[in-house]
């Protein structure tokens, strides 16, 4: 199957590649997902019954992964950063984060984006496992810069796409999400995450977040508590013990997300 | 990739806020730039190196005072037609400079806050777009850095990196480790080392200015004698994309020194710039005219 075409043009035959000025009130036409870990995709990869583009949409050398399909009315397609080549994990974290967005934005030309993944989550402030969260603004926790303005900078917070409807139907938590690069959590990390004042903790979320928003592409971050971050267990032990099944809950999720946005306008959403 | 027809060669001086620091006169009508030359065929050719000669070279700067003088001493203009998408804020200063497309890629300012663009995001992004865009033969990340004192640094000196590694992504699972810390060794140099006598040291790359207990026992077991923000993510993508790629890091604070670190660094940036910028056009003359393998 023929990967699908770029969008067709406007009613005036121009083309809109600035999403920006795409109309709001239009059909989501072509979403992208991008989810960091092969155990969190696969099923979703099924769930849509997408197929993995064997023709070279990235790089030559680049890990990048894209399966894609038809679904309802969508064009979907699912972007894994795919295995690190020489040492064989996932390529988790912000800098393929970043890339992997820009490159598929490039590619796809996507209507919205959908960071999707499992987290750590804060009993503090209501997270429990298996909890699915929508997340109302992400932002860094490990880029301290301590020179004004640069500061913020490093923080990088920005606002998920606002979904009211769809929070409200899908009936999703919904709370800020802090992202760094480690699986760990130090006192300073701490620190941060507490002036973000978030809920759940990944280590994509703000990466992604950045590039969309040059690329003005509107994007969402679901996001599956597989731990707890001030809870008792060590964080490694607790996300590997919890990731298969907290991942089928992830699918379930975005599942709905997608079922509910066939056919929807992001006005809609 | 189709770069469309041709677009005029520039003959209007540099933009304003450049004519302080470089010359005036308008770019060289010889000017060799991949991107907007047509050849006679009205085709656009990467100029052809000829025996396996670097050609095109690619410097990462992640701050624009870093960068500036170095665009002055190769009179380089910048690219006004951005082979960037819109919304990028990256900036592709061009031109000829003794037979190499030299072309110094800085991430720009940030749009909403208006600062540089540092950091491993940017750099990555912006390492992958110019690797994209201009296929360099090589890649220079040149930027300053923290030095650690009790590795033998200090304030000005300039150094080459042997190996380059994160110290802020600690991922504790087995192998996951390896990727976070994802070490990897600068292009091999020993000719260009012996030649410009330059200090070679360990860099180690994260994305705070300052450095919290964990931070450091990171950085001292990659053994690193500098630290920088964006070397690492350069490496990354050079890696993934299999382009050469070498880090000169100059030294514009002492992390185990006794002064707060963002005074130090403020207060040195300008001077050590002017070493850095010295060292890296002493470094793109000793390239002029070798092949990778000389180096």
């Amino acid at each position: 199957m023929a990967p699908p075409p770029p969008p067709p043009p406007n009613e005036d035959n121009s083309i809109s590649h600035d999403s920006s000025s795409n109309d709001q009130h239009r059909p989501i036409s072509t979403i992208v997902i991008i989810i960091a870990m092969q155990t969190e995709a696969l099923p979703l990869v099924d769930a849509f019954q997408l197929t993995e583009d064997t023709n070279p949409l990235f790089p030559k050398g680049t890990p990048w992964v894209r399966y894609y399909g038809s679904y309802k009315a969508l064009n979907v397609n699912i972007i894994w950063p795919g295995k690190d080549a020489v040492l064989g994990v996932d390529s988790v974290g912000t800098v393929s984060a970043s890339l992997v967005t820009y490159a598929a934005i490039q590619a796809l030309q996507p209507d919205l984006l959908i960071n999707a993944g499992t987290a750590g989550g804060f009993k503090a402030k209501g997270a429990c496992i298996g909890d699915v969260y929508v997340a109302s603004e992400v932002a860094f926790h490990d880029r301290r810069i301590p020179i004004p303005v640069f500061d913020l900078y490093g923080v990088g917070l920005r606002r998920g796409c606002s979904t009211p409807n769809l929070v409200k139907e899908l009936d999703f938590k919904v709370g800020k999400l802090s992202t760094g690069d480690s699986l760990d959590m130090t006192p300073q990390d701490e620190a941060s995450i507490l002036a973000n004042d978030a809920v759940i903790k990944d280590m994509e979320g703000a990466a992604v977040a950045y590039v969309s928003d040059l690329l003005k592409v509107p994007v969402m971050f679901v996001k599956a508590v597989t731990d707890i971050v001030d809870g008792d267990k060590p964080t490694s032990e607790e996300f590997l013990q919890n990731l298969s099944a907290v991942t089928v809950a992830l699918g379930k999720a975005v599942t709905q997300v997608v079922d509910y946005i066939s056919g929807k306008s992001l006005s809609d959403l | 990739m189709s770069f469309g027809l041709i677009t005029s060669l520039s003959l209007s001086p540099p933009p304003d806020y450049q004519r302080e620091k470089i010359t005036a006169t308008p770019p060289s009508t010889t000017t060799m730039d991949p991107i907007h030359t047509q050849d006679e065929n009205n085709s656009n050719q990467k100029t052809v190196s000829s025996d396996n000669h670097i050609s095109t070279i690619v410097i990462i700067i992640a701050m624009q005072t870093e960068a500036l003088p170095l665009v002055d001493t190769f009179k380089l203009t910048e690219d006004r037609n951005s082979p960037f998408p819109k919304g990028t804020p990256w900036v592709r200063y061009y031109g000829s400079y003794r037979g190499l497309n030299v072309n110094i890629l800085w991430p720009g300012k940030d749009a909403a806050l208006g600062v540089d663009s540092i950091g491993t995001v940017s750099a990555s992004l912006v390492t992958y777009a110019a690797i994209q865009a201009l296929q360099p033969d090589l890649i220079i990340n040149a930027g300053t850095s923290g030095g650690f004192k009790a590795k033998g640094a200090c304030i000005g000196d300039v150094y080459i990196a042997s190996e380059v590694a994160f110290h802020d992504r600690r991922i504790p699972i087995p192998v996951f480790d390896l990727y976070g810390v994802g070490v990897r060794q600068g292009f091999s140099t020993p000719n260009l080392l012996k030649e410009l006598n330059l200090k070679v040291g360990k860099l180690s790359t994260g994305d705070s200015l300052d450095m919290t207990p964990l931070d450091e026992a990171s950085i001292v077991a990659n053994d690193a004698t500098v630290k920088d923000m964006e070397g690492a993510a350069v490496a990354y993508v050079a890696d993934l994309l299999k382009v050469p790629a070498i880090f000169v890091k100059a030294v514009t604070d002492i992390v185990d020194g006794d002064k707060p670190t963002s005074e130090e660094f403020l207060q040195n940036l300008t001077a050590v710039t002017v070493a850095l910028d010295e060292t890296v056009a002493r470094v793109v003359d000793y390239i002029v005219g070798k092949s990778v393998s000389e180096l």
